[in-house]
């Protein structure tokens, strides 16, 4: 009996590796952070930014400041805040491998560059950048500290050293409507999200054009607007519009849809950025909830 | 040449007369019928139909008296005895109205109701169109009736007839029925290299350009039949405040890209709009203003390409589709007037909404709101949320939702037993 279970169960995982399908992915809701630590309340935060180490910052936009708090196994806490007047509208996260801070400031469309530990450190800079100037809609940076930012006025995706030099750029594809965001696999492929054609397209690492990776998922999505990886390959997209997180496989398969609109915890009403940490965290700036919420997750 | 010309036509119209008389014999095979009982039987009874196919324009099979062509004379499951579904007995002969590689096809076509257009038994004109001329069209498209009548000037050809530009059942070579595509349609008549026509457009080479874009095909109240909103540059012939000088190698590229180009006359609302937390991403794009404006003119007010429900929806699909499929209708969006509520350039809220409290944006028309509603403002919590006061987003959502009152519960108990529970059954 055992050997027919051990056989069908292997049987399963060898087609489900072949086929490229990964497991659903699941949430368990761990918590909700609503304040700083001087009891302060959020107000429509764009950004959230995690890190392995269990570091953790949210850009409270309405606020014009960033909160820093820290994840251990008792939960969230902290809460310091850190105000400079360079960010005067922190909206996309992101952390470098050093902790440092950089945030799109969504009035300026500038990147500030802060020290671990708030201190601005200048902005980022960039070198040698093909005209036109870039307006940038969002960024990321990769876990070598290389530099992603995605033009919306040049139309592509610039390549940089943690420097602001000028590597590469890649255009959009010729068939895209509005993009959003950018992310990296943790192999270091290009992800681009079509928040128009609720598209993803992907450039593999080193290669010069964006192809298709999803079909066309406006069965599934409203109006996505960013777009995260976690470890395991699955790719994060979320929509806005329809409070809630579309999962794919590594292939841009559909795998799931997770949380949906409300205003209780564990409901989304207009989130904004995601992050996802190598221990599993999954944090959401949920924006027009006012309030940071975490959830782990299980596949 | 001459000779064999009319010996084709002769066999084609042999060919003809001995597959309507096949019809006839096969009509007269199945039904068994009585000689010449495929129509004359049938006119005996249907004398309404002898009074009709008296009028000069007969269908083929009506006047060779093959009404089983169409008809089943004993018995059938579809309308008027037809022998076959009525949306599509006429592409049983007429099979090749819409070509495969169409581009664009007419909608009763499509939909099989060749008789919005076509008596299917005769007619006083040709084609057996139910009405002559521009009348059978305008029958439907009564806005485009009324412009047309209204305009001071008017596009001859649209006069003479609809079918000067357009195909009545498909077009293979252009969008909206053309007969060619713009400009090539347009320059059929309009000679581009007549000195009147180079003066016009200011020593610019737009032979190649879309006419479209600025000259209304329909006619307008503007000299040229220009869109009745042209851009001041252009109102005044001076192209080379945006674009290269006319005389050099690239005359119609513009002196600027993006926004930058229209910031140099309209600074302010440019210089105002960045100053804002949050701009409208799509001005900051590649196509900057030109996303949602026409440079040189336009059908609406404010240059737009078109009504704000369809530049809106080009970009916001799923916001108008919410709102199609709503149960409860919000009137600015029914009427396409977005910015009743938001400012599409740029704003300091969040939704870019035009004024910074949703309770003041939704009280500019709902001002009873304001005194005889659920406790709502700044110092109403709201309890599913302590960092949300009570506004009316709590409840409702603006574009509509799948539940009548824009609420996002199926019932209101559902909605309002979200925050008083003590009441949930």
């Amino acid at each position: 009996m055992s050997s027919i279970f051990m056989k069908y169960a292997v049987f399963a995982f060898v087609l489900l590796a072949a086929t490229g399908a990964s497991a659903a992915e699941r949430l368990k809701q761990v918590t909700a952070v609503y304040l700083d630590d001087k009891g302060g309340a959020l107000a429509t935060p764009e950004g959230i930014a995690c890190d392995a180490k269990g570091g953790i910052v949210v850009a409270d936009t309405g606020n014009g400041r960033l909160l820093k708090y820290s994840f251990k196994e008792a939960g969230i806490s902290g809460g310091s805040e850190v105000k400079v007047q360079q960010l005067p509208e922190p909206t996309r996260l992101q952390l470098d491998s050093k902790g440092d801070i950089y945030a799109l400031d969504g009035k300026l469309r500038r990147i500030v560059h802060l020290k671990g530990d708030g201190s601005f450190a200048g902005y980022l800079d960039l070198h040698g950048v093909p005209a036109p100037d870039p307006q940038i809609r969002s960024f990321k940076i990769a876990a070598d500290d290389e530099v992603y930012l995605l033009d919306v006025l040049g139309q592509r995706v610039l390549e940089l050293d943690p420097s602001g030099n000028f590597r590469r750029q890649l255009p959009f594809p010729a068939q895209a409507g509005f993009c959003s965001d950018l992310a990296l696999t943790r192999g270091g492929d290009l992800l681009l999200l079509d928040s128009l054609a609720s598209t993803v397209y992907a450039a593999s690492k080193g290669g010069t054009e964006f192809k298709p990776l999803s079909k066309d998922l406006k069965e599934y999505l409203s109006f996505a607007t960013y777009l995260t990886t976690d470890s395991r390959g699955t790719i994060f997209v979320m929509d806005q519009n329809g409070s809630s997180l579309v999962t794919l496989g590594p292939d841009g398969a559909y795998t799931g849809r997770l949380l949906a609109l409300g205003w209780k915890e564990g409901q989304l009403y207009y989130p904004s950025q995601i992050c996802v940490s190598d221990s599993g965290l999954l944090g959401i700036a949920d924006r027009n909830n006012s309030r940071a919420q975490f959830f782990e997750l299980i596949k | 040449m001459k000779q064999r010309t009319e010996i084709l036509i002769m066999i084609l119209l042999a060919l003809l007369y001995v597959a309507s008389a096949a019809a006839q014999e096969n009509a007269l095979l199945l039904y068994k019928l009585k000689p010449g009982a495929t129509g004359k039987v049938c006119m005996d009874c249907h004398v309404n139909i002898q009074e009709t196919v008296k009028k000069p324009f007969v269908h083929t099979p009506v006047k060779s008296g093959d009404c089983t062509g169409c008809h089943n004379p004993h018995t059938s499951s579809h309308g008027k005895l037809l022998a076959a579904d009525s949306k599509e007995i006429c592409a049983q002969c007429h099979a090749t109205v819409i070509p495969p590689d169409a581009r664009s096809s007419h909608k009763p076509v499509a939909e099989g109701n060749c008789m919005k257009c076509h008596s299917p038994h005769a007619s006083d004109n040709r084609f057996n169109m139910l009405r002559a001329g521009n009348a059978l069209c305008l029958d439907c498209h009564k806005a485009m009736g009324e412009t047309i009548a209204k305009v001071k000037h008017k596009h001859s050809p649209v006069t003479t007839g609809c079918l000067t530009c357009h195909l009545p059942h498909a077009s293979s070579k252009a969008g909206f029925l053309l007969k060619d595509e713009v400009p090539a349609l347009c320059t059929g008549c309009h000679k581009v290299d007549k000195p009147i026509f180079i003066k016009q457009h200011m020593n610019y080479p737009v032979a190649k350009a879309r006419c479209t874009s600025c000259h209304d095909p329909h006619g307008s109240d503007m000299p040229g039949i220009l869109y009745n909103d042209v851009h001041r540059p252009v109102a005044s012939k001076m192209c080379s405040q945006c674009h290269e000088d006319a005389t050099s190698g690239s005359p119609l590229k513009t002196k600027r890209s993006g926004s930058e180009l229209c910031k140099e006359c309209h600074s302010d609302m440019v210089n105002s709009t960045f100053a804002k937390n949050k701009v409208h991403w799509p001005l900051l794009g590649k196509q900057g203003c030109l996303t949602c404006h026409n440079p040189h003119a336009a059908r609406e007010k404010g240059l737009l390409k078109a009504d704000l429900i369809t530049v809106c929806g080009s970009c916001h699909k799923d916001t108008i589709q919410r709102q199609e499929k709503s149960l409860t209708k919000h009137d600015p969006i029914q009427k396409g007037n977005c910015m009743a509520c938001h400012d599409p350039h740029g704003s300091n809220s969040q939704f870019l909404t035009n004024k910074a409290s949703i309770i003041d944006v939704c009280g500019k028309c709902h001002d009873w709101q304001k005194h005889s509603t659920h406790p709502i403002g700044d110092k109403v919590k709201d309890k599913r949320n302590k960092n949300l006061t009570m506004q009316c987003l709590s409840c409702h959502r603006a574009h509509g939702t799948e539940y009548k009152h824009f609420i996002p519960f199926p019932t209101t108990s559902d909605l309002c037993t979200q925050c008083h529970d003590q009441y949930k059954r």
